[in-house]
C-alpha cells in the first residue's frame, strides 16, 4: 500500500514538470523515471530508517505522512536527472530545449 | 470480382451464419455458472509435500480424483478446473450435501501402514520399540501415551535427515534451505514462552507447513510470545494419536492433542490396496462394528505377508518370561492424513507366519457407517498426490442466482437499447446498419456461448455488455471516417470504400490490444474474472467481423440505392464540427489538472486506505433477507446466541435480498458453522440466503495473479504498439495507463468503495479498453506525420486531436451508456465492476487525449528534425511563436499528399474492397480535368480547398512547394516521416493536392 501512495504521489509531482523547461536528461520521459525511482527509493529509506526495519510498509502502516516521504524523493529523483540533463547540453552531448 | 458481387456474397455468408447461430440457440442449453443457478464454490490451493511437487501434472491427476470424488457425490453438471498457477476451482451446482461436498472432494486422503514399534522415536532421538511408554505398548497409538504436540515437535527437531529414494522433490536444489521451492522436511511455530503451538486461527495443535513462511499465514502472534519456527528434517513426521473413545467405544475426541513421533517409513499406502468397501467387523472375535475392507494389489500382498510375519517374529522374541502375550505382541499401524485410524496388534500365537493377504483385510477403530463410507470411497478414488488447502468457498441460492441472473439480462437489454438510440440519433442511416450489426453480432455471440458452451456468469455478463460497447466503437471509427472521406469531397459509394479502408487499421489496432489483455486476463486470472476474460475475448473477435465485414457489405450494397445517395442520410452534410483548440497549448493545464488529481488519490491513500473486501482480508460474509421485519438488533442477538458475539450484522437493502436484508460479517467459519447460523436465523423467515467464505490466502493469490497479469498487460501492450508505431510511442501509452490505474485506485480510496476481485477484473480490463481512443489518436499521428512535413510535432498533434477528437468522444460516451446501465441495472456484484470501469474509461480517454499525446509531442520534439523545425517556425513566425496549427500560405491547413506505394497492391482476396482511387467523385473529376488544363496551359493553380479552420497566426509560407526551396533541416530522417508500415517516400516534389484527402 505504501508503495502504491509513493507512486502515485511521483507521478502526481511528475505532472508539474510540464511548466519547466525541458533540461531533463531523456526528456519528460527521464523526469518520469527520476520522480518515480526517487519517490520509491527515498521513501523506503526514510520508512527504514523510522522503522529500523527495511520494509515496506502495509496496509496499516500507510498513513498520510508515510506517503509524504515520496515528495522529497520524486523532487531529488526529477532534480538529478536535471542537472544531469544540464550537463549533458554544456559538453554537447544534449541540445537545448525549444519551447512548445 | 466486383464489389456488388462481393458484398452479396459476403451477405449471403452472413446470412447463413445467423441461420446456423439461430438453429444453435434453439437447439442447445445455455449452461449458467453458480452464481447465476445456486450452488457452491470451492477453491483449493495445491500445497507440495515431500513426494509431489505442485505442478501440471499433479494438478491433473488431483482433478481427475476429486471428478471421481464429486461423481460419487451425485452433482449433476459439476466444474472442476484449475486456475492460475496452483488452484483448482470446484463448482458445484444445486449441491444437497455441502458439508460432505466440502470434506470429501479436498481431503488429501493419504493412507500409510506403518510397522509400529520399530518406527516410534523415544526421547533420546532413537527408535525405542520396547519402551512402552514411547509406543503405547497395548494402547499403541493411543492418546494416552503420545506427547503434547509442542513436544512432540522439539523430540522431532532432535531428529537428523533421512532421505528416501521415493521423494520426488529432493531433486537436484532442495537443500535444508528449501531452495527452489521445494519440500525439504516440514516446518511448525511453536512459543518457547508459553510452551505452545501458533497454529492458524488460535487452534492449539495443527499439522506442519511446507516451508518456513506459509508458517506464518493467518496466525496470529500472542502478546509477549517467544516465537521460533522449527524445521523436522525429512524422514521424521509427528503423527497425531488415534481419536480418544470412551469405554463404551464412543468417540468423544477427533482431535486429541496427542502425538507420536515416528520414522516416515510406511511399508504400504493407499496405492496398494484394492476394492476398498465399508462393511462391518463380524469376523471371529468381531464387535459388529462398521469397518473399511480391502484387498491388496500384487505387491500390496507380498509386503503384508512380510511385514506381518516380521510383526509376529517380534512378538514372540519379546515373549519372555513374565512378560503376558498382550504385552509382548506388535502392532501394525494404519493412518490416514497424519492421524492414526487404528494400530491392531498382531497374535504371533495365530499368525506365526504373518496374516494371508489373499483374503484382504480390514481397517476398523471408531467408525460410523457414514464414515467407514466415506473412507472407503476416498480410498476408491485414490490418494490426492498434493495437499489441497481450502481457501475460498462461496455458496449462492438458487433464488439468488435467479434475481442476479434476471437484473443482468435487464441491464444487457437497457445498455443495447440505447446504444442502438445513440447510434440511430447520431449517424441516421449509418446508425442503422449499426444497429443491425449489433444485432447479428448479439445472434452470433450467443449462438458461440451456446456452441463452445461458455458457462455464462454474472462477470461474463458484464463482458458481454461491454463489448457491445467495443462493437459499436468500431462502427463509429469507421463512419465518423466515412464522413470525413465525404465531407472531403468524395462521392457517397467512394466515401464508404475508403473510410472502411482507412479506418479499418485503427480498429485492428484497437481490438488487437483489447484481445490481447483479455487473453492474458483469462490465463492469469482467478476463476471468476476468466469468464469475464473469456466473453470480451470472443466478443472482440466477432465484433471484428460484424461491425467491419458484415456492416462494410451492408453499406455498400445499399451504397447506390436512395437511402444513402445524400450526404445527410449519413449524417456527412455541411462542413461537420472542426475543433481548433491548441490541445497541446493547454496540455500544461490539463498536465497540472491529473497531477492535482493524483495528488488527492495518494493522500486518500494515505488517510483513508483502500476498502478491501473479504476477498483480499479473509473472513465469511452472509447476505440474507427476511420475510417479516427483523432488527439490527435481533439479528446481532441471535448470533451472539450461536456463539458469534463479535460478527458485524449490518442492515442491508438491494434487489436481491430485499428490505429486510442483513449482510453478516465473522472471521472464516466452516460449512457447519454456516449451517448453525442458517438454522439459527430460521426464526426470522429467510427468503434469502448465501454465504461466502475466504481464507487468509485467497486474497494474496488474487492480488500475485493480478500483479502478473497487469505487467505482462502492459509488456505485451508496449511490444505491440512498438511494432505497429514506433518503440517511442508505446512509453506515452505506458505512462497514460499508469495515470488511469492510479486515477482510479485514488477514486475508490476516495469514495471508499468496497475492492472486490471484480474490481481488479475490471482494473484489468481498463488497462486494454483505455487504449481504444490512445490508439485512435496516435493512428492518426502516424497518418498525418508524412503530410505535414514541414509542421512541428506539436502542430501534427494538434491537428489529429482536431480531427479525430470528436470519435474519440463518441466511442467513450457509447462505451460508457452500456456501462451505466450496469451501474444502474447490473445487481450489486455488477455494480462494484461497472464503477471501476467507468472511472477507467471515461479517464482512458481523457489522458488518449491530455496525457499520451502531450507526452508523446514531448519526447519527439526532442528529436533533431522536429527541433530543428520548431526553430524555423519560431524565426519565421512574428512574435517567435509556432501556431498551434500548420497552414500554407493562402491559410489552408498543410497537407500534402503522400506518395503511393510502389507498384499496386494485388487485390488476393475475394473480399479485399477496390481501392479507393478506382471512384472518384464529381470534384475529384474536375480536379484531374483542371490538372490536365493546368499542364496544357502551364499555369499554376491553386489547390482545391475546402474550407480551413481559423488559425490563430497563419503560418507566411514563402518557401510553397519546391523542394529546393524548402529547408534542408526540416526533413533530415525519412524514418521520422514514414513509421514502420508505410511505404518509403520517393524523391519527388510533393503535390499539394488533396484527392481524396479529408480535412
Amino acid at each position: 500500500m505504501g508503495v502504491l501512495g509513493w507512486v502515485m504521489m511521483g507521478l502526481a509531482i511528475w505532472h508539474f514538470t510540464i511548466w519547466l523547461p525541458d533540461h531533463f536528461w531523456g526528456g519528460i520521459v527521464g523526469a518520469f523515471l527520476g520522480s518515480l525511482v526517487g519517490s520509491i527509493v527515498v521513501g523506503l529509506i526514510i520508512f527504514s530508517v523510522k522503522d529500523s526495519n527495511l520494509a515496506i510498509p502495509g496496509e496499516k502502516a500507510t498513513d498520510i505522512g508515510v506517503i509524504l516521504y515520496a515528495v522529497p524523493g520524486a523532487i531529488i529523483g526529477m532534480g538529478i536527472v536535471y542537472l544531469i540533463g544540464m550537463r549533458r547540453e554544456k559538453t554537447g552531448h544534449q541540445a537545448a530545449p525549444e519551447h512548445i | 470480382m466486383t464489389d456488388r458481387r462481393r458484398n452479396s456474397m459476403i451477405l449471403l455468408v452472413v446470412a447463413l451464419l445467423i441461420g446456423l447461430a439461430t438453429v444453435t440457440i434453439i437447439a442447445k442449453k445455455t449452461r449458467l455458472g453458480l452464481d447465476l443457478k445456486g450452488g457452491v464454490q470451492l477453491v483449493y490451493e495445491g500445497r507440495p509435500t515431500a513426494q509431489a511437487k505442485v505442478d501440471g501434472e499433479s494438478l491433473n491427476r488431483a482433478i481427475d480424483i476429486m471428478r471421481k470424488r464429486v461423481d460419487q457425490l451425485g452433482v449433476a453438471s459439476p466444474e472442476i478446473q484449475r486456475s492460475g498457477e496452483k488452484e483448482i476451482v470446484v463448482q458445484l451446482p444445486e449441491v444437497t450435501n455441502i458439508e460432505k461436498a466440502e470434506r470429501q472432494v479436498g481431503k488429501t486422503a493419504q493412507l500409510q501402514f506403518y510397522d509400529w514399534e520399530p518406527n516410534v522415536i523415544g526421547p533420546d532421538g532413537q527408535p525405542a520399540p520396547t519402551e512402552s511408554t514411547v509406543t503405547g505398548g497395548r494402547e499403541a497409538g493411543g492418546s494416552l501415551f503420545g506427547l503434547p504436540e509442542y513436544k512432540a515437535v522439539l523430540r522431532a527437531e532432535k531428529r537428523p535427515a533421512e532421505l528416501r529414494k521415493d521423494d520426488t522433490t529432493w531433486e537436484k536444489g532442495c537443500t535444508p534451505a528449501q531452495a527452489g521451492g521445494c519440500v525439504y522436511g516440514s516446518w511448525y511455530l511453536i512459543d518457547e514462552k508459553n510452551e505452545k503451538m501458533i497454529c492458524p486461527g488460535g487452534k492449539a495443535t495443527c499439522g506442519p507447513a511446507e516451508n518456513e513462511k506459509a508458517l506464518y499465514s493467518g496466525v496470529h502472534i500472542p502478546t509477549g510470545a517467544k516465537v521460533r519456527a522449527v524445521r523436522v528434517n525429512p524422514g521424521t513426521v509427528l503423527i497425531q494419536a488415534r481419536p480418544t473413545e470412551s469405554s463404551q467405544g464412543k468417540v468423544v475426541n477427533r482431535n486429541p492433542n496427542s502425538y507420536y513421533v515416528i520414522k516416515d517409513a510406511p511399508v504400504l499406502n493407499g496405492g496398494d490396496i484394492t476394492h476398498p468397501q465399508q462393511g462391518f467387523d463380524e469376523g471371529a472375535g468381531g464387535n459388529g462394528q462398521p469397518n473399511v475392507n480391502f484387498g491388496f494389489t500384487g505387491h500390496g500382498k507380498k509386503v503384508f505377508e512380510e511385514v506381518t510375519k516380521k510383526i509376529a517374529e517380534r512378538g514372540q522374541e519379546a515373549q519372555l518370561p513374565g512378560v503376558t502375550k498382550e504385552a509382548a505382541q506388535q502392532h501394525f499401524a494404519v493412518g490416514l492424513d497424519g492421524q492414526l485410524i487404528t494400530a491392531p496388534s498382531i497374535d504371533y500365537t495365530r499368525y506365526p507366519e504373518g496374516i494371508d493377504s489373499s483374503n484382504g483385510s480390514e481397517i476398523s477403530g471408531g467408525f460410523t457407517i457414514g464414515s467407514a463410507q466415506e473412507l472407503a470411497e476416498e480410498l476408491q478414488t485414490g490418494a490426492l498426490p498434493i495437499k489441497l488447502n481450502l481457501i475460498s468457498r462461496s455458496q449462492v441460492s438458487a433464488t439468488l442466482g435467479k434475481q442476479a441472473l434476471n437484473e443482468g439480462l435487464v441491464a444487457l437489454l437497457v445498455g443495447f437499447l440505447v446504444v442502438c438510440l445513440f447510434l440511430v440519433a447520431f449517424y441516421r442511416v449509418l446508425g442503422l446498419i449499426a444497429v443491425g450489426g449489433l444485432l447479428i453480432y448479439g445472434v452470433y455471440f450467443f449462438a458461440l456461448i451456446k456452441l463452445i458452451p461458455i458457462t455464462l456468469t454474472l462477470p461474463g455478463i458484464a463482458g458481454l455488455i461491454l463489448t457491445i460497447g467495443v462493437c459499436a466503437d468500431a462502427n463509429i471509427v469507421i463512419f465518423e471516417r466515412v464522413k470525413e472521406e465525404i465531407r472531403g469531397g468524395r462521392s457517397v459509394v467512394s466515401g464508404i470504400a475508403t473510410g472502411y479502408k482507412r479506418g479499418f487499421a485503427a480498429i485492428v489496432d484497437a481490438n488487437v490490444v483489447t484481445f490481447m489483455t483479455a487473453f492474458i486476463l483469462f490465463a492469469l486470472a482467478t476463476a471468476e474474472v476468466k469468464g469475464f476474460a473469456f466473453t470480451l475475448g470472443i466478443g472482440t473477435l466477432v465484433s471484428l467481423f460484424t461491425a467491419v465485414l458484415a456492416t462494410q457489405a451492408a453499406l455498400g450494397a445499399m451504397a447506390r440505392t436512395k437511402l444513402v445517395t445524400h450526404p445527410s442520410a449519413l449524417g456527412a452534410s455541411g462542413e461537420g464540427h472542426r475543433w481548433t483548440f491548441d490541445f497541446m497549448g493547454a496540455s500544461r493545464w490539463f498536465f497540472s489538472f491529473s497531477g492535482v488529481i493524483l495528488l488527492i488519490g495518494a493522500l486518500a491513500i494515505g488517510g483513508k486506505g483502500l476498502n478491501f473486501g473479504i476477498d483480499f482480508k479473509s473472513g465469511t460474509r452472509i447476505e440474507t433477507g427476511f420475510v417479516r421485519h427483523v432488527t439490527e438488533g435481533q439479528v446481532a442477538d441471535e448470533m451472539t446466541a450461536l456463539g458469534f458475539p463479535n460478527a458485524e450484522v449490518q442492515k442491508y437493502t438491494n434487489a436481491s435480498v430485499g428490505k429486510n436484508g442483513f449482510q453478516i460479517s465473522t472471521k472464516t467459519l466452516k460449512p457447519s458453522k454456516v449451517n448453525d447460523i442458517e438454522k439459527g436465523l430460521q426464526q426470522f423467515q429467510p427468503q434469502h440466503f448465501s454465504s461466502t467464505s475466504i481464507g487468509p490466502t485467497f486474497g494474496k493469490t488474487v492480488a500475485k495473479s493480478a500483479i502478473i497479469a497487469i505487467i505482462a498487460s502492459l509488456l505485451v501492450i508496449s511490444a505491440y504498439i512498438a511494432l505497429r508505431f514506433q518503440w517511442k510511442y508505446s512509453v506515452p501509452v505506458l505512462i497514460a495507463l499508469m495515470h488511469d490505474l492510479l486515477i482510479t485506485a485514488g477514486v475508490y480510496s476516495l469514495t471508499g468503495r468496497e475492492v472486490t476481485t471484480a474490481t481488479v477484473a475490471a482494473l484489468l480490463t481498463i488497462l486494454g479498453y483505455s487504449l481504444y481512443d490512445t490508439i485512435i489518436v496516435f493512428d492518426r499521428v502516424r497518418e498525418n506525420v508524412p503530410r505535414m512535413p514541414r509542421a512541428a510535432f506539436s502542430q501534427i498533434v494538434n491537428r489529429s486531436m482536431s480531427e479525430v477528437l470528436t470519435r474519440s468522444l463518441a466511442t467513450t460516451f457509447c462505451t460508457l451508456l452500456p456501462v451505466l446501465a450496469l451501474l444502474f441495472f447490473g445487481g450489486e456484484t455488477l455494480k462494484d465492476f461497472a464503477f471501476a470501469l467507468m472511472i477507467g474509461v471515461a479517464s482512458g480517454a481523457y489522458s488518449s487525449i491530455f496525457i499520451a499525446s502531450p507526452v508523446l509531442t514531448h519526447w519527439k520534439e526532442r528529436e533533431p528534425v522536429y527541433r530543428a523545425r520548431r526553430a524555423r517556425l519560431e524565426r519565421e513566425s512574428p512574435g517567435g511563436l509556432v501556431p498551434a496549427y500548420a497552414t500554407t500560405a493562402t491559410g489552408a491547413p498543410e497537407d500534402v499528399e503522400p506518395d503511393a506505394p510502389k507498384g499496386r497492391r494485388r487485390r488476393g482476396r475475394l473480399t479485399a474492397p477496390e481501392e479507393p482511387g478506382q471512384q472518384i467523385s464529381r470534384d475529384e473529376f474536375q480536379e484531374l480535368v483542371a490538372d490536365i488544363q493546368e499542364e496544357e496551359t502551364g499555369k499554376g493553380r491553386a489547390p482545391v480547398a475546402t474550407k480551413a479552420p481559423p488559425e490563430p497566426e497563419p503560418e507566411p509560407d514563402p518557401e510553397p512547394e519546391a523542394p529546393a526551396e524548402r529547408d534542408p533541416s526540416a526533413d533530415l530522417t525519412p524514418e521520422d516521416l514514414v513509421l514502420k508500415d508505410k511505404p518509403k517516400p520517393r524523391q519527388k516534389r510533393p503535390r499539394n493536392k488533396r484527392h481524396g484527402r479529408s480535412r
